[in-house]
C-alpha cells in the first residue's frame, strides 16, 4: 500500500467549460447575435409586406419562421444545442403572449374610440322615449338604463353579499362537513351558463303567473351569478388572517363570534370589500338573463318591483343588431359606460389589495 | 377489582362545541347560508325539469339527437341535437385557440418575467376577464369578425383541401371559426389565471435543480413543470371548457344559428349553441316552445355543471395547499 501525499494530489478543478460563465460580459459579436435575431425578422416581415403580401400571411409565414431560425441560431451561439430548444420555446411564448396582448387591446381600444364619439352630457342623462334606431345622437340616451343597471345590481348585492360572506365564514371558520362539497359546488357554479339562471328564474316566477317581467326577478337572476365570485374571494382573504390571530382572541377568552368579528374580520376587511366590487363587475355586464326577466323599456322606472327595466347590457343589445349607424352608435357608447364602470370597480379593488400588501411588506 | 369493574373511561369527542348563544347564531347563519348552495342547484333543476317536462315528454330521446325544429302547430317538432354538436364544436376549436395562447401567458408571468412585467401582464388578464360577454360580443361583430373572415378566406384558399377547412357558399362571416375565436379570448383568462396559480405554487427547488443539472427552459418545461402541474392544467383548461358551453350573447352576435348539423366545416356560416339558440328563440316563443327552450336549458345545466364539477375536483386535488 502506498500511502497518497496529499500534497501530490491535482486539486485544481476540471476546466469549467466555456459557455458555463454567466457572469462574463456578452462579447460584442454576442450583443450583435441578439439585436440582429430580434430586429431582421421584424425588417423582412415588413419588406414581405412591402412586396404585396398581406400582413397575416408575413407574419405567419415569413416573420414567424425567420425568427426562429435567428433565434435557434442565437441560442445556439450561446449554449449549444440546448440553446435551440429554448429558443423555439420563448419565441412561441412571446409570440402567443403578444397574440392576446393585441386582442385585448383591439377590444379596449375599439370600445373607447368608437364609444366615445356617441358619449355626450344628454347621451348619459335622457332616457329612450320616442326613439328609434335612426334617430339622431342628439336625442336620447341611456339615463334610464344606469339607472335601472344600478338598482338590479344593488339588489342583487344586497342579497349575495351576506349569504357569500356568510357562505365564506362557513368554508374557513368551521369545520361543518359539507365543506369540500360546498367549495367543488360553489367553484362548479362559477361556470353556470348565465341564460340559464334567467331561465330558472323565469321558470320560477313568470312562467306561473306570479308576475310579468320585474326588475327584481332580474336581481334574483344575477344572484347564482354573483355569488361564487364573492364566495371564493372572500375565503381567499380570510383564509389569509393568519390562524395566530384567531388563536389569539380565542385564547384571551373571546367567544368565536367576537373573535370573527373584531379580529378576523377587520383584519380581512379590504379582502372583503375586494370580493363585492369583483361580485358587482360580474354581473353588472351580463345581458341574457335580463332579456329574459327584466327585458328593456324605453321610460325611466325608478321602481325595481314594478314594471319591465331597462339596463346598460340590455340598451346595448337592442341597438346592436339594428343596421343604423346612430343605432350602432348608441351600443359602442352603452359599451364604453359599462366598461368604465368595470374600470372604476376594478381599479378600486386593485388599490384595495395594493395597500394590504404594501402594509405587509411595511411590517 | 375496582380497576377491573369501572368501566374505562368514555372517550370524549375532540369536537369543541359553541357554547355561548351567540356563537351558536353565528355558526348556525354560516351553515344555513352555504348549504342554501345546495338548495340553489337543487332548486335550478326542479324548477326547469318542471317547466321542461312536457317537452322532453313528447320528443322523447330525439330531443337531443334530431335536428329539426318546428314551432308550427300542426307539424310540433323540437330537436337540439345541431345546436348540441354546435356548442360542442365551437367549445373545442375556442379551447384549441385558447390553450397555447393561456399556457404562453402563464409562463410568461411566472417564469420569464420580471416582477414589474409579470404584474402588468398579471392585471391585463384580469382585465380581460373583468370584460362582459355583450361588450365583447359587440367587438366581435363589428370589429372582429371582418378581420377573422379574411384570415378564414386564406385558410379556405391555400388549405381548402383539407376538409374542416372547406367551405361551398363563399360567405365567411358568422362561422363556428370566428364564434371560436370569440370564446378563446373570453376563456383564455380562465385558463391563465388557474394556470398561473399552479405554476407559481410549483416547488422552486425542483426548477432550481432542475436549471442546475444544466437543463434548459425547453427541457425545464417538457421534463419538470409539465409532469407536476399538468392535472391543474387539465381542470384549469375543463373550467374554460365549461365557460365556452354556456356562453350566450357573444356567440350570438357572431354565430348563423343553422338547425342542421354542421359536422366540423368550421369556416361554413352556420353553425349552433344551445345557449345562444335559447336567447334567440325566446322572444316570439309560445308556451309549448318555452317548455322546449327550457328542455335545452336543462340540457345545458347538466352538461356545465358536470364538466365544471369535474374540472374543480381536479383543480383541488392539484392543488393540494389549499386544504
Amino acid at each position: 500500500m502506498e500511502k497518497v501525499n496529499p500534497m501530490t494530489v491535482d486539486l485544481t478543478p476540471v476546466a469549467r467549460p466555456k459557455n458555463a460563465e454567466p457572469w462574463k460580459q456578452v462579447s460584442l459579436s454576442g450583443v450583435a447575435t441578439i439585436v440582429l435575431a430580434s430586429t431582421v425578422p421584424i425588417a423582412i416581415g415588413l419588406f414581405a409586406m412591402l412586396l404585396g403580401l398581406k400582413f397575416e400571411m408575413a407574419l405567419l409565414l415569413v416573420f414567424l419562421p425567420t425568427q426562429l431560425i435567428l433565434g435557434v441560431v442565437a441560442g445556439r451561439k450561446f449554449s449549444g444545442s440546448r440553446g435551440q430548444a429554448d429558443a423555439i420555446l420563448q419565441v412561441f411564448v412571446v409570440f402567443f403572449g403578444m397574440t392576446v396582448v393585441v386582442l385585448l387591446i383591439s377590444v379596449v381600444w375599439s370600445v373607447i374610440e368608437r364609444g366615445s364619439a356617441a358619449i355626450s352630457w344628454q347621451f348619459i342623462t335622457q332616457n329612450n322615449v320616442y326613439i328609434s334606431g335612426s334617430t339622431s345622437l342628439e336625442y336620447g340616451g341611456l339615463g334610464h338604463a344606469i339607472i335601472g343597471t344600478l338598482m338590479i345590481v344593488a339588489l342583487s348585492t344586497i342579497v349575495t353579499v351576506p349569504l357569500g360572506i356568510a357562505t365564506a365564514i362557513y368554508l374557513t371558520e368551521t369545520r361543518g362537513r359539507t365543506r369540500s362539497t360546498i367549495r367543488t359546488l360553489i367553484q362548479a357554479l362559477s361556470g353556470l351558463p348565465s341564460v340559464v339562471a334567467g331561465l330558472f328564474i323565469y321558470a320560477m316566477f313568470i312562467a306561473s303567473g306570479l308576475t310579468q317581467y320585474v326588475g327584481w326577478a332580474g336581481s334574483l337572476a344575477l344572484i347564482p351569478l354573483m355569488l361564487p365570485t364573492v364566495t371564493r374571494v372572500a375565503e381567499e382573504s380570510l383564509l389569509l388572517v393568519p390562524q395566530e390571530l384567531r388563536n389569539g382572541a380565542l385564547a384571551l377568552g373571546s367567544s368565536a363570534w367576537r373573535a370573527f368579528y373584531l379580529v378576523t374580520m377587520p383584519a380581512a376587511k379590504s379582502g372583503l370589500i375586494t370580493a363585492i366590487l369583483l361580485g358587482i363587475a360580474r354581473i353588472i355586464g351580463e345581458t341574457a338573463p335580463l332579456l329574459i326577466t327584466t327585458f328593456a323599456a324605453n321610460n325611466t322606472n325608478y321602481n325595481p318591483f314594478n314594471g319591465s327595466i331597462s339596463t346598460l347590457p340590455t340598451y346595448l343589445y337592442t341597438f346592436i343588431a339594428s343596421n343604423f349607424d346612430t343605432a350602432v352608435q348608441r351600443a359602442w357608447g352603452a359599451a364604453l359606460v359599462i366598461l368604465i364602470l368595470v374600470a372604476i370597480l376594478f381599479i378600486a379593488a386593485r388599490l384595495l389589495t395594493r395597500q394590504k400588501t404594501a402594509k405587509k411588506a411595511g411590517k | 377489582m375496582p380497576e377491573n369493574s369501572a368501566p374505562s373511561v368514555v372517550r370524549r369527542s375532540l369536537r369543541a362545541k359553541p357554547f355561548s348563544k351567540a356563537d351558536r347564531r353565528f355558526y348556525k347563519t354560516a351553515t344555513v347560508a352555504a348549504n342554501s348552495s345546495i338548495v340553489l342547484v337543487s332548486l335550478i333543476f326542479i324548477f326547469l325539469m318542471f317547466r321542461s317536462w312536457p317537452a322532453f315528454e313528447s320528443q322523447g330521446i330525439a330531443y337531443i339527437f334530431g335536428s329539426t325544429w318546428d314551432n308550427s302547430p300542426d307539424n310540433f317538432v323540437l330537436q337540439i341535437g345541431p345546436m348540441l354538436w354546435g356548442s360542442v364544436l365551437v367549445s373545442a376549436v375556442g379551447v384549441v385557440l385558447a390553450v397555447p395562447m393561456a399556457i404562453s401567458i402563464a409562463y410568461f408571468i411566472v417564469f420569464m418575467a420580471n416582477k414589474r412585467f409579470g404584474k402588468i401582464a398579471t392585471v391585463m388578464i384580469d382585465l380581460l376577464a373583468a370584460l362582459p360577454s355583450v361588450v365583447l360580443g359587440l367587438w366581435g361583430l363589428l370589429v372582429f369578425s371582418p378581420v377573422a373572415a379574411g384570415w378564414a378566406e386564406m385558410l379556405n384558399q391555400y388549405l381548402g383541401f383539407i376538409p374542416i377547412f372547406q367551405n361551398s357558399s363563399g360567405n365567411f362571416l358568422r362561422s363556428p371559426f370566428i364564434a371560436s375565436w370569440v370564446v378563446a379570448v373570453m376563456i383564455v383568462p380562465i385558463i391563465a389565471s388557474v394556470t398561473r396559480e399552479i405554476f407559481s405554487q410549483l416547488d422552486r427547488e425542483l426548477i432550481n435543480a432542475s436549471l442546475a443539472l444544466g437543463a434548459g427552459r425547453w427541457s425545464t418545461f417538457r421534463r419538470v413543470i409539465m409532469p407536476t402541474s399538468s392535472g391543474g392544467v387539465v381542470g384549469g383548461i375543463l373550467l374554460g371548457l365549461g365557460r365556452a358551453l354556456g356562453e350566450t350573447v357573444a356567440i350570438f352576435f357572431v354565430l348563423n344559428l343553422v338547425f342542421d348539423i354542421n359536422w366540423f366545416s368550421v369556416l361554413e356560416d352556420k353553425g349552433g349553441s344551445v345557449a345562444s339558440m335559447i336567447l334567440a328563440k325566446f322572444g316570439e316563443a309560445g308556451q309549448e316552445e318555452v317548455a322546449g327552450l327550457m328542455a335545452a336549458g336543462v340540457v345545458l345545466f347538466v352538461v356545465t355543471l358536470f364538466v365544471n364539477m369535474v374540472a374543480s375536483y381536479i383543480v383541488s386535488k392539484a392543488q393540494p395547499w389549499r386544504k
